[in-house]
C-alpha cells in the first residue's frame, strides 16, 4: 500500500481530485452565498412590500382597520409565514399572537432576525422553536408600532439542501478521484513489478527472459519493446562472445603448442647457425597466424560491435572488384585455374571500402584455395533491381547444405580443410562485413562446388536494431 | 640483414613501453641506425623540436602529449620530420586519424620489425627531393614516366598499367626493402592482408619481364621482409 501512494499516478491523480475539488468548492461557494444574500433581500423587500400595504390601510382605514386585517391576517397565515404584531403608545399589545410587545425595538424601519422563542411563548424546545424569523418594526402616527415578520426557514432549508448537494459532490469527485488514481497506480505498480522481475531473472542470468508485452500497445509496451530488442542484441553479443572465448581457449592452444614443441624439440640437440635460424624463422611464421588470428579476431568482434557506425562512403565497387579480379587473376593463373571476372561498370556502393576489399578478398583466396588444378573462380559483380549482388564461385569440394550455416561462425573449418592453412575465421569476418552493411550473404552449391552471394540493398537502410 | 647499406639515419623513438621501446631500439641499432628514445610525450616533443632527425617512429598512445598531438604540434611549428605512427587500436579509422594529423605512415601494433625498417626507409627516402623525376633509372633499366615507356639496356619492355606501377614503386625505392603490404597499400590502395600470395604472383610475373632474358638479376627477394630492386646484387 505505501508502494501505491508513492506512485507518480497516485499522486497526480491526489493532486487533480484536490486542485479539482479546491476549486469546484470556491466556484459552489460562491454560488451558496450570492444566492443566500438573494434570499434575504428578497424577504426583506417582502417585509417592506407588506408594510407599505399596512401603512397604506392605517391612514385610509385607521386604527380599526388595520387591527382587523392583522387579526385576519395572523389567523389566515396557518403556515406561519408571515407574523403581525402592533402595539400602542404604552407597549400595549393590540394585535397578535403575543400578549405583549415583546422587545426594545422602538426605532423606526429597523430590521432585525429572530428566534421564534425570542418572538413568541413557546415552549423552549419544542418544535420550531429556533426558527429564525425576520422583522421589520415600524413606527406609526400616534405612537403606534408596527412589526411584521416572515420566516426564513425555507430559505435556509434551500440553502442547507445546496449546501448537502456540494459537499456531496465534492466528496463524490474525490473519491473518485483517489479510486482511479490508486487503479491506474496500481495498474503502473503491476506493470513494473512484471518488469522487475523479468529485470531480476535476466540480472540472475537468464539472458533468454524478456520483458512482458500486453496487447495495449501502449508507452509502456513500446518502451518494453525497445528494451527486448536491446536485450536481444545483448544476448547474441554474449553467447558470440562466449562462443568466442571457448574457440580461443580451444584453437589458439594449437598452434601455441606447435610453436612451443617447434622450439622444445630444437633445443634438444646442438645444431648450427642455419638449422637455428631456419627453426626461428618458423617460429615467426608460427606467431604472425597467431597475431593474425587475433586480428581477424578483433575486426570482426569490432565490427559486431559497431552496429552503427558512421564511417560509409559512397564508392565505386566496380573499380575495387576489377582491382580485386586483377591482383587474383594471376594468381589464379598460377595455379592452373581459370578465373572469370564479370564486372558491371559504375556501381556505387555506400559502405567502408576497406572492409568489403577485406570481405571480396577473403571469398576469393578461400576459392583459391580449394579450386582443383584446371578449375575455375567465377567473380561477378552486377546491379540487379532491388540489390547489388556479388558472386564468388569456385568448383571444388563446396559446402554441404547442412554445414553452411556452421561455417559463418568463427573457428569453424569443416574436414575438408583441415589439410589447409588458416584460422577458420575467413567466412565469418565475410558475414560480420555483410551484416555491418545489411547485406545478406548466401552460400550455396555450384554443383560442384561453392557459390557465395552477397546481396547489398539497393537503398541501404541504417541498421535497424530489430535483427 | 635489413639494412640497405650506405646511409644511417638518425631515428627518434616516442614509446612508453619500456619492452617495445627497447626492442625497437635494439633492432634498429642493429640496422645500423642512430636512435634516440623518449618515454613520454613531453621529453619527446621536446627532443623532436630541438634534434635533427630522419624520421621518428611515435607511438599513439601516450602518459603527457598523446602521439597524434606531437605530430600535430610539431607540423604546426614547421617541423616536418617524417613520423610513422604506431598504434594498439588497429582500426582502419586510427590510420585516417593518423595521416590526417600529419602522419606520414601507419603501422599497427604487433608489427614486424622488417616492416618498420622498410617503411621507415621509405619514409626517408621519400623526404628527400628528386621526386618529380620523370625519369627513372636502376642499373640498366629506364623508365620515362610520361612516355610510359620502360627499357633495359635498350630493349624495350612491355608492361600492364599495374605492373608498370608496381616497377615504378620499386624504383622510386630502388635499394630498399619493399614489403608485401606497402605494395597492396601503394599500388593497389589496398589495407589489408590477403591470405594467399597474390602479390608474389605479380612480383614473379615483373620478375619474368625484366630480369629473364638478362644475365644479371635487379628485382631480389629479401626473406621474411619484401623485395628489393637494386643493382647490386
Amino acid at each position: 500500500m505505501p508502494r501505491l501512494l508513492r506512485t507518480t499516478a497516485f499522486r497526480l491523480s491526489l493532486l487533480y481530485a484536490a486542485l479539482f475539488s479546491l476549486i469546484a468548492s470556491a466556484a459552489l461557494g460562491f454560488v451558496f452565498w450570492s444566492t443566500s444574500s438573494h434570499i434575504d433581500e428578497q424577504i426583506d423587500a417582502r417585509l417592506r412590500l407588506e408594510t407599505d400595504v399596512l401603512m397604506q390601510l392605517f391612514r385610509s382605514r385607521e386604527l380599526p382597520g388595520l387591527l382587523e386585517t392583522i387579526q385576519t391576517r395572523n389567523r389566515a397565515d396557518n403556515a406561519g409565514t408571515f407574523v403581525y404584531l402592533l402595539s400602542g403608545p404604552d407597549r400595549d399589545l393590540l394585535a397578535g399572537p403575543l400578549t405583549s410587545w415583546p422587545l426594545d425595538l422602538d426605532a423606526s424601519r429597523t430590521y432585525a432576525t429572530f428566534t421564534r422563542e425570542q418572538l413568541f411563548e413557546v415552549q423552549p424546545y419544542s418544535k420550531g422553536h429556533d426558527e429564525s424569523i425576520r422583522v421589520l418594526v415600524t413606527q406609526l402616527p400616534g405612537g403606534y408600532r408596527m412589526l411584521v415578520g416572515h420566516s426564513v426557514q425555507d430559505a435556509k432549508r434551500l440553502q442547507a439542501h445546496t449546501l448537502t448537494v456540494v459537499a456531496v459532490a465534492i466528496a463524490g469527485i474525490l473519491s473518485v478521484a483517489l479510486l482511479s488514481g490508486a487503479f491506474m497506480g496500481w495498474d503502473v505498480l503491476r506493470r513494473i513489478d512484471a518488469v522487475n522481475r523479468a529485470a531480476g531473472e535476466i540480472v540472475h542470468g537468464d539472458l533468454t527472459r524478456r520483458l512482458p508485452i500486453s496487447r495495449r500497445n501502449d508507452e509502456f509496451d513500446a518502451l518494453a519493446l525497445r528494451l527486448n530488442v536491446m536485450l536481444e542484441r545483448i544476448e547474441k553479443l554474449l553467447v558470440g562472445m562466449r562462443q568466442v572465448t571457448d574457440h580461443v581457449a580451444h584453437d589458439l592452444r594449437k598452434p601455441l603448442n606447435r610453436l612451443r614443441s617447434r622450439l622444445e624439440v630444437t633445443l634438444l640437440e646442438a645444431r648450427n647457425e642455419e638449422e637455428y635460424r631456419e627453426v626461428m624463422a618458423g617460429a615467426i611464421a608460427d606467431a604472425d597466424d597467431l597475431i593474425g588470428t587475433f586480428n581477424a579476431l578483433l575486426s570482426i568482434a569490432q565490427l559486431e560491435a559497431d552496429v552503427d557506425r558512421d564511417d560509409r562512403v559512397p564508392f565505386s565497387v566496380s573499380a575495387l572488384c576489377e582491382d580485386l579480379a586483377e591482383l587474383y587473376a594471376a594468381a589464379a593463373e598460377d595455379k592452373q585455374v581459370a578465373f572469370r571476372s564479370e564486372i558491371e561498370s559504375d556501381i556505387t556502393l555506400n559502405g567502408v571500402r576497406r572492409l568489403i576489399a577485406q570481405a571480396f578478398s577473403n571469398l576469393l583466396d578461400n576459392a583459391l584455395k580449394y579450386a582443383p588444378t584446371d578449375g575455375t573462380i567465377e567473380f561477378r559483380l552486377r546491379r540487379e533491381r532491388d540489390a547489388i549482388v556479388a558472386t564468388v564461385t569456385d568448383n571444388g569440394p563446396g559446402i554441404a547444405p547442412g554445414d553452411r550455416e556452421r561455417v559463418l561462425e568463427r573457428f569453424v573449418r569443416l574436414e575438408a580443410a583441415r589439410s589447409t592453412p588458416g584460422n577458420g575465421l575467413g567466412l565469418s569476418l565475410v558475414k560480420a562485413v555483410t551484416n555491418m552493411h545489411g547485406a545478406t550473404l548466401v552460400l550455396a552449391d555450384n554443383s560442384p562446388g561453392l557459390h557465395v552471394e552477397i546481396r547489398f540493398p539497393h537503398a541501404l537502410p541504417r541498421l535497424t536494431s530489430a535483427a | 640483414m635489413y639494412d640497405s647499406g650506405n646511409d644511417a639515419m638518425r631515428i627518434l623513438v616516442i614509446e612508453d613501453d619500456q619492452d617495445a621501446a627497447a626492442f625497437l631500439v635494439k633492432g634498429l641499432n642493429e640496422s645500423g641506425h642512430v636512435v634516440d628514445h623518449a618515454a613520454d610525450g613531453h621529453d619527446g616533443l621536446h627532443l623532436a623540436e630541438t634534434n635533427r632527425y630522419d624520421a621518428m617512429v611515435v607511438d599513439r598512445m601516450l602518459p603527457g602529449v598523446d602521439g597524434l598531438s606531437i605530430v600535430r604540434k610539431l607540423r604546426e611549428r614547421e617541423i616536418d620530420t617524417p613520423a610513422l605512427i604506431l598504434s594498439a587500436l588497429g582500426e582502419v579509422d586510427d590510420r585516417v586519424e593518423g595521416l590526417a594529423a600529419g602522419g606520414d605512415d601507419y603501422l599497427p601494433k604487433p608489427y614486424a620489425l622488417a616492416e618498420l625498417l622498410a617503411r621507415l626507409e621509405a619514409l626517408v627516402r621519400r623526404a628527400k627531393p628528386e621526386q618529380a623525376a620523370t625519369h627513372l633509372q636502376v642499373g640498366d633499366l629506364q623508365m620515362d614516366r610520361l612516355k610510359r615507356k620502360v627499357t633495359r639496356d635498350g630493349q624495350d619492355i612491355l608492361l600492364q598499367p599495374r605492373e608498370f606501377r608496381l616497377l615504378e614503386y620499386l624504383m622510386r625505392h630502388a635499394g630498399q626493402v619493399v614489403t608485401r603490404t606497402m605494395l597492396l597499400e601503394n599500388v593497389w590502395d589496398f589495407h589489408f592482408d590477403p591470405q594467399t600470395n597474390v602479390v608474389d604472383v605479380h612480383i614473379s610475373r615483373l620478375r619474368s619481364k625484366i630480369d629473364k632474358e638478362f644475365e644479371h638479376p635487379l628485382l631480389h627477394t629479401v626473406r621474411g621482409s619484401g623485395y628489393r630492386l637494386d643493382e647490386h646484387g
